[in-house]
């Protein structure tokens, strides 16, 4: 369990993170969203001990990470940004150093390395030499390095930046598998990411903690369009104005009136799917034929904006 | 900590550094004992405390990536996430550059049997100068890892401890020349002669004190003194305590 109360870390004039509390729970995926430059990384960092807080304290299963730092960070595995890695070391060696370093005994750490490399997918690589490895092999032996010593806490930093997509999808399965006895923070900007890993989400902006929330919730508030693309073959002025006089839709914006006109339709937010066919009659009945028709997913920004000024609640 | 020591001794040879420095060191002692072995005339302690030399530009070559380069890759996280003592991480480096050290100096080993299968006399002297030379070693050092742990740039790390190496090399000549300036000063300000050489002599021994070199002088002829290599442990110890504590200190940084 990660207790974290009222984190303040201040960099110069620059306040990175002004009071941040929250807790994850035993076997609980975290999912921790930002744009960049939120203090995710800055969070993390702290957790983990490698950076002080300002202000405020961390406990990792009870144990203070300043006050009994050998015991909280027993049970931190930890993946920076930046995987740290030694290049001119071969896996085995990188994980049998990192055994060491977690004091892992001695007799235990061949299966210990056997059992990890196997479980992250990278029992084929164990002997080459980790600076020859391709970045998607360099994120997992960055991940396998984490799970040395099994600690009970992961800390996982956009584990799946920079990897191709089968990858990606490689990662959050064994997130998942890994989340059946682990409590884990995992930080990233893609949302859709967190929302396949994560049971709850807290989303921080500028240093603080816009909304915590379940990963239903947050869901829900995606589902709720608002927004729709229309484009068409026919005149984008008479168009808008028929579309206004279907009820539930508040705002017509042209934003092609060529001969394939393009409007972006906002609807209030009860309406539902009647909308949607309401147009699409409408459209038919005046022989105007629709291009294409979809809806705006918001993006992470929208939301934030959405929580930060109130709207959308 | 023997976890550090192992890799970064190991991680000497997977990179040219080691190399370098073993090529440098077997290169300058080898032709070294040539030159006084062609002559008829070996003397051991001698070589060893030419080489002593070498320190200046051999041990920048070690230490200026040993922090250094693991800020650039990365890998510092792990000192600070791991469950190890900062300070194990500043010993195990230093011990690390020490075995490397250790390793160039069997050169010096090899040309001592060669001179006893030769008939010659490896007396306590050069025994003496061998002390002095891992001693110095450990000052050296420890001056290396505190500028590789000040500076991100290996390149700055390395200049700055091939410049504090340098002053230890030139104490003696730098307290010369201080004296002399004092003395100048004072003749302007009309103080007499004897004050005058007074306080040069003062100023100039006030400074050579730091000297290692001449403090470890008289261990060639076989005698030794606690004082001199006291005196090179503790400048160890402190500078590698000055290492942990900026190391520790970069985590409450605020830049």
């Amino acid at each position: 369990m990660i207790e974290i109360k009222n984190l303040v870390k201040h960099y110069g004039d620059k306040k990175a993170l002004k009071g941040i509390s929250f807790t994850v729970k035993d076997n609980e995926v975290l999912g921790f969203l930002g744009p960049n430059g939120a203090g995710k990384s800055t969070t993390m960092n702290i957790i983990t001990g490698y950076l002080s807080s300002t202000s405020g304290t961390v406990k990792i299963n009870g144990h203070d990470i300043l006050e009994q730092p050998d015991l909280a960070k027993k049970d931190i595995g930890y993946l920076p940004e930046q995987p740290p890695l030694y290049l001119d070391m071969t896996v085995n060696e990188y994980l049998t150093f990192m055994c060491e370093l977690k004091g892992v005994p001695k007799k235990e750490r061949k299966e210990h390395i056997a059992t990890i490399t196997s479980l992250v997918g990278i029992d084929a690589v164990t002997g080459r030499l980790i600076g020859n490895l391709s970045k998607g092999y360099k994120q997992r032996v960055g991940i396998a390095q984490a799970l040395v010593g099994d600690p009970p806490i992961l800390i996982l930093d956009e584990p799946t930046v920079g990897l191709d997509p089968n990858q990606i999808i490689g990662i959050r399965k064994l997130i998942k598998d890994l989340s059946k006895n682990h409590s884990i923070i995992v930080s990233s900007h893609i949302l859709s990411e967190i929302q396949e890993i994560a049971d709850r989400v807290v989303i921080i902006h500028h240093g603080k903690i816009a909304a915590v929330d379940t990963v239903k919730d947050l869901s829900q508030r995606l589902s709720n369009v608002t927004n729709l693309l229309m484009s068409f073959k026919g005149p984008a002025k008479d168009v808008a104005a028929r579309l206004k006089m279907i009820p539930g839709i508040t705002d017509v914006n042209i934003r092609n009136s060529g001969s394939f006109g393009e409007v972006e339709i906002t609807t209030s937010k009860q309406a539902g799917d009647e909308i949607r066919t309401a147009i699409f009659f409408m459209m038919a009945k005046a022989g105007w034929p629709i291009l294409e028709f979809r809806s705006l997913d918001p993006t992470l920004e929208e939301i934030f904006l959405s929580i930060t000024t109130g709207k959308g609640e | 900590m023997f976890a550090i020591f192992k890799r970064e001794f190991l991680s000497y040879f997977r990179t040219p550094v080691g190399y370098v420095a073993l090529a440098i060191f077997t290169f300058i002692s080898g032709f070294n004992f040539y030159t006084l072995f062609s002559e008829g005339t070996v003397s051991i302690s001698d070589e060893i405390n030419s080489l002593r030399s070498l320190f200046i530009i051999i041990v920048p070559i070690i230490t200026m990536g040993s922090f250094a380069e693991d800020r650039k890759r990365g890998t510092e996280v792990l000192y600070y996430t791991s469950p190890i003592d900062l300070f194990s991480v500043v010993v195990g480096k230093f011990f690390s550059a020490m075995a490397l050290c250790f390793v160039m100096f069997i050169n010096v080993f090899i040309h001592m049997i060669v001179v006893s299968a030769c008939g010659g006399r490896v007396g306590i002297g050069a025994w003496g100068s061998v002390l002095v030379f891992f001693f110095m070693a450990a000052l050296f050092i420890s001056i290396g890892i505190f500028a590789s742990v000040i500076s991100d740039n290996q390149i700055i790390s390395a200049i700055v401890a091939f410049l504090i190496i340098l002053l230890n090399n030139l104490f003696s000549v730098i307290g010369e020349y201080i004296g002399f300036s004092v003395s100048t000063i004072m003749s302007y300000m009309g103080i007499n002669a004897t004050a005058r050489s007074n306080a040069k002599t003062a100023v100039a021994n006030a400074i050579s004190w730091f000297d290692p070199f001449e403090k470890t002088y008289e261990f060639r002829n076989g005698i030794f003194s606690a004082s001199a290599l006291i005196y090179c442990v503790s400048f160890a110890i402190f500078f590698l305590y000055l290492s942990f504590r900026i190391l520790e200190k970069k985590r409450w940084s605020q830049k």
